[in-house]
């Protein structure tokens, strides 16, 4: 079985000085509890959360650890010391590591307010609320209609076959665990997902095994339409980047979210509990609604990425994959192996 | 001395308590293991439910079973409740084809059941949890293979858990509610019950203090018996009363008597002028007077012995006691004409538990009683002797004896045995009598007519001889 060749996708190791606010407490650096957090999520992302934490427990020092999702899902299994928490996009994974008994329970008012949807066994918490979208470049809105929805992106696939051919990019669901996992949940929603397939593999789609990179292309030009990429990503990108468009699908937008959990044999459990309901708080959840681009789960947050907010403009169309025991289907070895088949026929049926 | 020990409701009560203790312990425990196999039979059905979803999915290409699971499987195992799910797919040679659930503990799971084709229920330890799985054998179809197929699932047990203890709980209060239910009825059957006990109580406390008649109540059958003693209480009480009243007028009429005679001696010695009707009347005088008087000593003897409690009892030796009394009747007038003697007595004291002076008295009973009612010239002995368990102090007389009906009432207060001839007031073997039951004697008389009267008194002995 062929091992998840994922790259590292932000591939560096950060230990977190942050400098912030913390000149009165230099001298007491030494009785500071180090946190281990291990996260497949981008510091300089999450960087104004890590910030304000260490602002309201500057008894506690957070060591974040930037990983791909691949290397979190490995140390969280058999790293020791193990790390107090782990983070990471790849849902079934986490999912996975929380049903073999390697979180233990947050039972605090954070935790037990958090949506239920959003939350397994008090153990897991999708902290995050990104929306899965299509970019595209301003340009090809002179060529045709720009895709709205998936079924727009399947007809512009079929009658601009020989202007987009090379250049369509989406995740490769054998290098990505997040584009694994949205694949196999669009072919859960809907059978016509495989004809999209059929027609990418036509087009001569190029996979990529991040967000980022579909966005480089795009922004050199190399790439012309992105499907699947992570809005939270792309919605800051095109802000400095005006000639691409995010567009939130308009028949349903699958929506990710972050996952997080307490690892059972945390070094430190308390200052991971501390730091897992700063997360949870109305605190943290606002300054991920307001700093960062990860949009905000709780609905009465207030700030540009919120959960709501972006219900507001999209309506009743966001899919957040559901935090539940269906996830552990998609990590399962045997199932996995009949959709990359399956993967492997469709994306060659048009283009033998 | 009434002292109150507790109440009928703390006794019920406290039975009541035990009964539910022990029935509860019994109730409650099958309550539990109920509410666990409910819970079991739930759950367990969800797990059948995901297997057979598994089973479904099941496929055969190019000889190999492909298993795609759906992920409703999934949510059926992890249920409402959340639980960590596992489960696996063991092809024929006992490989996992997929899954997440170790095959090597299932093997010998699967060898344990008595038949290989039985679906298998078990609870296990496993990743650190208490799980449930379930096995079971899937005969598939295939174009190039049939081998079977082992289906595995299971889940961890919180649901089972808390569906226990949930219904447990209700079973709890269920029966809380049943105790506290049959602990105010049984406050009210009490009360019911001991009505009757309350009007029985306030019936006695109505009555006069001199009313001795009969209960006249309606009591439940369990209180016949209390009411029946109370009014066998009332009839000795009656007697009693009866008794003292007899005697108070049989006092009064022997009293009476000597006094009239009194009366009608000085009323005739007034009327003459002869000084010697005067003698002869002050010798009546004299004589009916002292006999009175003695009268009044017995009257007032007997009803002290009747009436005061036992006084302290001394170790005494009786024959010493014996032979002083004869002795000192001997010398008396009333004795003159008899021959009053003793037996041959032990050599050695014969000690009993007595008050002295009332031992004394019914000796000197015995003998004057004897001197009263025998002709002159009767013999009359006394005599003692120790028997095994009792000291018996006898006195026999030769005199007419008296008729053998009589022999029963002859210790009653003013019997004479038929005699109206002497001098006696029929107090006599009243106040030994009396005296013979201070001492927890017995009392025997027997007499042949024309042989003479025995009195018989039987003393119990000393436990322990000194």
């Amino acid at each position: 079985m062929a091992r998840w060749l994922w790259p590292h996708f932000s591939a560096f190791v950060v230990t977190l000085f942050l400098a912030v606010s913390l000149p009165p407490s230099a001298a007491k650096a030494q009785n500071k509890t180090t946190l281990e957090v291990d996260a497949a999520l981008d510091l300089p992302v999450v960087a104004p959360l890590l910030a304000a934490f260490e602002r309201a427990h500057p008894e506690i020092e957070v060591s974040f650890q930037d990983r791909s999702t691949l290397e979190v899902d490995e140390r969280a299994r058999s790293a020791s010391p193990a790390p107090d928490v782990v983070i990471s996009s790849a849902m079934p994974w986490q999912m996975a590591r929380v049903n073999d008994g390697l979180a233990q329970p947050l039972n605090s008012d954070a935790a037990s307010e958090w949506p239920s949807w959003a939350k397994w066994r008090n153990e897991v918490f999708g902290f995050t609320f990104e929306p899965i979208v299509t970019v595209y470049r301003l340009n090809l809105a002179r060529h045709m209609l720009p895709p709205q929805t998936h079924a727009d992106l399947h007809t512009i696939l079929n009658t601009h076959q020989e202007m987009l051919r090379g250049r369509v990019t989406t995740y490769s669901p054998s290098g990505s665990g997040i584009g694994y996992t949205l694949f196999q949940q669009d072919a859960r929603y809907s059978p016509r997902f495989w004809d999209l397939v059929a027609a990418l593999g036509a087009a001569d789609v190029q996979l990529e095994n991040s967000t980022q990179k579909m966005l480089e292309g795009l922004t050199d030009g190399r790439y012309w339409v992105g499907y699947n990429l992570l809005g939270s990503y792309a919605i800051q990108w095109a802000r400095s980047h005006p000639e691409l468009i995010v567009q939130i699908p308009q028949d349903y937008s699958l929506v990710m979210m972050r996952m997080a959990f307490i690892h059972r044999y945390a070094p430190n459990p308390e200052a991971a509990r501390t730091f897992m309901n700063f997360l949870l708080s109305a605190d943290g959840q606002q300054i991920l609604a307001g700093e960062t681009p990860l949009f905000s789960v709780l609905p009465d947050v207030v700030g540009p990425y919120t959960s709501q907010r972006l219900r507001d403009q999209v309506g009743e169309r966001l899919y957040p994959i559901p935090i539940d025991a269906s996830l552990l289907a998609f990590v399962d070895p045997m199932r996995r192996d009949v959709f990359m088949n399956r993967w492997r026929r469709e994306i060659r049926i048009l283009n033998p | 001395m009434i002292v109150v020990k507790g109440t009928l409701k703390q006794r019920l009560g406290a039975w009541l308590l035990a009964a539910f203790g022990v029935l509860g312990t019994f109730l409650l425990i099958e309550a539990y293991t109920s509410a666990e196999r409910a819970a079991d039979r739930a759950y367990d059905s969800l797990l059948q439910a995901a297997s057979l979803t598994i089973g479904e999915a099941v496929q055969w290409q190019g000889g190999q079973p492909v298993v795609e699971i759906p992920a409703a499987a999934f949510q059926m195992l992890a249920t409402e409740q959340q639980e960590r799910v596992f489960y696996t797919v063991v092809d024929s040679d006992g490989q996992s084809v997929t899954g997440n659930l170790d095959a090597a503990i299932l093997e010998t799971l699967h060898h344990q059941s008595s038949r290989q084709s039985e679906p298998v229920w078990s609870f296990l330890q496993y990743a650190g949890a208490s799980i449930r799985v379930h096995g079971r054998q899937l005969k598939s179809a295939g174009w190039e293979s049939v081998e079977p197929l082992q289906i595995w699932v299971g889940h961890t047990l919180s649901g089972r858990e808390s569906l226990t203890q949930d219904l447990f709980t209700k079973a709890l209060i269920r029966f809380v509610v049943m105790v506290m239910l049959t602990g105010l009825l049984m406050l009210v059957a009490i009360r019911t019950a001991l009505g009757p006990v309350r009007r029985l109580r306030q019936l006695i406390r109505q009555r006069k203090a001199d009313d001795v008649s009969p209960l006249n109540a309606e009591v439940p059958g369990e209180l016949y018996d209390m009411a029946e003693t109370l009014n066998a209480l009332f009839e000795r009480q009656r007697e009693g009363r009866n008794a003292l009243l007899r005697f108070s007028a049989d006092a009064s009429h022997q009293l009476k008597t000597p006094l009239a005679g009194l009366q009608s001696t000085s009323e005739l010695a007034l009327q003459s002028n002869q000084p010697e009707d005067w003698r002869q009347a002050l010798q009546t005088v004299h004589d009916s007077s002292e006999r009175t008087s003695r009268l009044a000593g017995q009257l007032l003897s007997l009803s002290r012995l009747r009436h005061a409690e036992a006084g302290s009892k001394t170790q005494i030796d009786l024959s010493d006691l014996l032979r002083k009394t004869i002795t000192e009747w001997a010398d008396r007038d009333i004795a003159k004409h008899h021959d009053l003697g003793m037996a041959a007595l032990p050599d050695a004291p014969i000690y009993i538990q007595g008050e002295p002076w009332s031992l004394h008295e019914l000796i000197g009973n015995l003998i004057d009683n004897a001197l009263r009612y025998t002709p002159a010239g009767s013999e009359i002995t006394l005599g003692l002797t120790k028997q095994e368990n009792t000291v018996e102090l006898r006195i026999q007389d030769n005199g007419p004896g008296v008729n053998p009906e009589l022999l029963d009432r002859l210790h009653q207060p003013f019997e004479r045995g038929g005699r109206q001839d002497t001098e006696g007031s029929g107090l006599g073997l009243a106040i030994v009598n009396s005296i013979v039951q201070r001492h927890q004697a017995t009392l025997e008389i027997h007499s042949e007519p024309g042989h003479g009267l025995c009195v018989r008194i039987l003393f119990p002995t000393l436990a322990e001889e000194t």
